[in-house]
């Protein structure tokens, strides 16, 4: 395993250590502890929830990145700087990581557990017997430990924050927006969840924007919510000793950008699939590659990728049309992709399909009327990339138990293919039934992959199958956070 | 899932809402022979409260009113895997309901004492019986716990399922998205519903139609009291368990339970103007976290997943309208429910009975819907609910 080693000339060479399930792992100044474990070779970081199956860094999947540090249960490995003597610890496993037993819940037929554990008809309620069995199955389809009790959390104290105009993301769009109406003399403050500006246009080649010194700016916040009708948002610093922000603004500019969305075809969860945004960031940020041989598919952009991977000194075997890509093969990570032909490879980067960032343009667009009514003027501007059209998402013509669209509650495109067949095809309906998307992902980008299938299957058109409600804070915000709004947001009167 | 099915031209009994309420009752009605049931939703399945609320089965309150019918409810909810032939997978896991002033704690005490009439099983814990029960619960705040171990939860799209498979499966027609848009009169009684154009004739037509109520008993022409309310809920990311039954923190009007799933879901009140939305606002996630992170300090590093709002139906004493409209021959009422998944199973079986034998049963004739207007409201102070001053 320590053989393996994917950093890249530019990688620095401060070492810090930390422990991954017990054993010493060398970290970088300035990686992440994903991307520090990507770096020593370790792919898999997480099991998904029924099945255990392998779940690794992705950009797409939460649940992938999500493990004990130092007690905590489900903290984001992605965010989390490496730092010295930390103990980060793989979850879902019995007894421990290196001796697990729950890895054989692996031979137990997919369609045995489709619709969930906790949908089985296996026991009923009412016997005896089904209090230990509903116990069991808990365990068993368990997640982390609960966090090591240490008293009470400190609250951190949320703050208000009011602009004329409030921007929200940090790209180029977004610090182009900032500046004409600082321009202007208007008050703006501006919002990112990155802790700097613009990092995947840089990433990917270009120059960094300059801000309007006039210009208010707030880094490592995830603006995950509107509430009130659009009069009150929320965000969260990634880090949870900090308070959360509620946020009110005259004028709201969504600068959110797009993400890429992963087909929908077998093995797209495995470890080694990564997204195109995550992965530059961290060739460049970070200099760690993604693998020793990586495949490129893109939506017309995969060159353009593959040339600033390469660029970066990354080993690109290939670039694609996301198209032509039939399936990703591997058992515990990715070792081939397939189109016309195999090619071998231990990493998958995939640019596009790219989706507009759902979390805060499904509520601006007022769609499943979660926070903003259709009636209400709408203060928000969507602007940049944000405001483009989907691209549609390419989906293989037959269902799998191997082409997972939630990899969170292992829900396939078997699973739903069979609802569809019984005339199930209200996305709403399947949601509830399957639990698709009601894991730490929330939904994103799995319900992108499910309307795509539901579509595909049955002849709806896309725009015609609304898309579940997106339902805040999407793990955004953490109980201690949540409990300092209190003192900021007053209950209606 | 089904708006495309041809709707009939009459039916014996129409019910307005395909929730657990509108479902419980079709199927105690086929059980007792009544056919050609037709039940009517204008939303989809799950989409309403039935499909929101926090799960919880509480088989005993504080009052006797309450507890005698919820007990019952409960009873039934115990063998009603079997009833219905699916899985409604109730957990009974215990309801533990947690005091922390003084005050609450002699709420506990004639709490009890009601329990011990109706013949309930219940006890109040001893700290160190508290301590196995609920272990992650901070002690040091608590001043009594009582504790129902026949209650416990049932997630509601089990129990959702299992209704409406059971109906379908003994000939109930149900339609969602099939809004009802006038409510018809004929010779002084109910005569029928229209569907936009389309009428359907039937002398009998029940309102289960939730948070909708109001509006229904409008379109009926009869006045019925409550309001729409909103309720709010939230989830917590997934966790191996911690705890074990179901939870009320009364001081905190806090409800709580971690599902099968492993997600802690739940909810707190706080003083707001009724909303008539289903958007989600901040001072009850507020509020209910920090009730977790006081009560459950392991909770406090724990990430939100989600949280969401409800409808439900609110009377001036919170508890249920059950039973035929007084003012109207041939209508019958299932409303002001906030306890209503709870309470579901009952209500359909009693509220069947009447409307087909006309026999009002004990358990449920405290809850007559004209009860206000006889000045005979029922005092409930144990629930997790507060009205807006």
């Amino acid at each position: 395993m320590s053989r393996i080693n994917l950093r890249l000339g530019h990688a620095s060479s401060e070492v810090i250590e930390f422990f991954w399930n017990g054993r010493p792992v060398q970290g970088r100044q300035g990686e992440s502890l994903a991307t520090a474990l990507l770096a020593n070779g370790i792919k898999v970081l997480a099991w998904t929830r029924k099945s255990h199956r392998p779940l690794g860094y992705s950009g797409n999947y939460v649940s992938g990145v999500l493990a004990r540090v130092d007690g905590v249960p489900n903290v984001r490995l992605d965010l989390f700087p490496v730092a010295a003597g930390v103990r980060v610890e793989m979850q879902n496993c019995w007894p421990n990581p290196a001796f697990d037993v729950l890895r054989l819940s692996r031979l137990i037929p997919s369609s045995w557990i489709q619709g969930g554990f906790e949908h089985t008809n296996l026991v009923p309620s009412g016997t005896a017997l089904f209090q230990r069995w509903e116990a069991i199955l808990a365990f068993l389809a368990g997640s982390a430990k609960p966090a090591t009790s240490t008293g009470e959390v400190a609250v951190p104290p949320a703050r208000r924050l009011s602009a004329d105009h409030l921007v929200i993301g940090g790209g180029p769009a977004g610090c182009a927006a900032a500046n004409e109406a600082a321009a202007q003399g208007l008050d703006v403050v501006l919002v990112t969840r990155g802790h700097g500006l613009a990092r995947y246009a840089h990433a990917a080649g270009q120059a960094r924007p300059a801000l309007d010194e006039r210009v208010t700016l707030v880094t490592g916040v995830e603006v995950f919510g509107a509430y009130r009708e659009g009069e009150l948002l929320l965000g969260a610093p990634h880090d949870p000793r900090q308070g959360a922000l509620a946020l009110e603004a005259e004028t709201i500019v969504l600068a959110t950008g797009r993400r890429p969305c992963p087909p929908v075809i077998p093995g797209m969860w495995l470890p080694g699939v990564i997204e195109a945004r995550t992965a530059l960031i961290m060739a460049s940020e970070q200099a760690v590659a993604p693998g020793e041989r990586v495949v490129v598919v893109g939506n017309g952009d995969q060159e353009a990728l593959a040339s600033r991977l390469r660029q970066l000194g990354v080993n690109v075997v290939a670039a694609r049309p996301v198209g032509d890509l039939r399936r990703v093969a591997g058992r515990s990570r990715v070792n081939a992709a397939y189109f016309a032909e195999r090619i071998a490879c231990d990493a998958l980067v995939h640019s596009g399909p790219w989706l507009a960032e759902a979390s805060l343009t499904f509520q601006s667009r007022a769609e499943g009327l979660l926070q903003l009514r259709e009636q209400h003027p709408c203060r928000w501007q969507v602007v940049g990339s944000a405001s483009e059209h989907d691209q549609p998402l390419p989906v293989a013509t037959s269902s799998s138990h191997h082409a997972l669209l939630c990899p969170c509650f292992d829900v396939s495109s078997h699973e739903v293919q069979a609802l569809i067949e019984q005339g199930i095809t209200d996305l709403e309906v399947i949601k509830r039934l399957t639990s698709c998307g009601m894991g730490p992902c929330q939904g994103q980008p799995c319900w992108d992959s499910l309307r795509a299938l539901v579509s595909a299957r049955s002849g709806i058109a896309l725009e015609l199958l609304a898309r579940p409600t997106l339902r805040p804070p999407r793990r955004a915000l953490s109980v201690a956070q949540a409990a300092g709004l209190a003192d900021v947001v007053e209950p209606l009167q | 899932m089904n708006a495309l099915k041809p709707l009939p031209a009459k039916a014996s009994i129409i019910i307005v809402g395909a929730g657990i309420q509108g479902l419980s009752l079709a199927f105690n009605l086929s059980e007792l022979g009544v056919r050609d049931i037709l039940v009517l939703d204008a939303g989809y399945w799950q989409g309403g409260a039935s499909g929101r609320n926090g799960t919880l089965i509480r088989g005993a309150f504080s009052s006797p009113e309450w507890t005698r019918f919820f007990a019952h409810s409960c009873e039934l909810w115990q063998g009603l895997s079997k009833r219905l032939g699916q899985n409604v997978m109730y957990s009974r896991r215990g309801y533990t309901m947690v005091g922390e002033r003084s005050a609450t704690a002699e709420l506990l005490d004639r709490t009890l004492a009601v329990h011990k009439e109706c013949g309930i099983h219940s006890s109040l814990l001893t700290p160190g019986q508290l301590r196995e029960v609920l272990p992650a619960l901070a002690h040091g705040r608590v001043s009594a716990a009582l504790h129902l171990p026949d209650s416990g939860v049932a997630p509601h799209h089990a129990a959702m399922h299992a209704y409406r498979q059971a109906c379908e499966a003994r000939g109930v027609s149900i339609h969602y998205r099939t809004p009802v848009t006038a409510i018809d009169q004929s010779a002084g009684r109910i005569g029928g519903v229209r569907v936009g154009d389309q009428r359907i004739a039937s002398d009998t037509l029940v309102l289960a139609g939730g948070a909708e109520s109001n509006a229904l008993a409008q379109m009926a022409g009869v006045p019925l009291d409550g309001y729409p309310m909103r309720l709010e809920a939230m989830a917590l990311e997934p966790t191996r368990p911690l705890i074990g039954p179901a939870v009320a923190l009364l001081d905190r009007l806090c409800y709580m339970h971690q599902t099968a799933r492993g997600e802690v879901v739940g909810g707190a009140e706080v003083a707001e103007r009724p909303q008539h939305t289903l958007n989600a606002d901040v001072p009850v996630m507020a509020a209910t976290a920090r009730a977790y992170l006081e009560m459950f300090p392991q909770l406090g590093h724990a990430r939100i997943l989600r949280q969401w709002a409800g409808l439900v139906h609110i009377s001036k004493d919170f508890g249920p309208l059950l039973g035929a409209h007084h003012a109207l021959p041939g209508l019958f009422v299932s409303a002001g429910w906030c306890y209503g998944h709870a309470g579901a199973p009952a209500a359909g079986e009693l509220l069947a009975k009447a409307i087909v034998s006309g026999q009002v049963d004990e358990r449920m004739r405290p809850f007559a819907v004209d009860r206000f207007e006889r000045n005979q409201p029922v005092v409930e102070p144990g629930i997790v609910l507060s009205h807006f001053e």
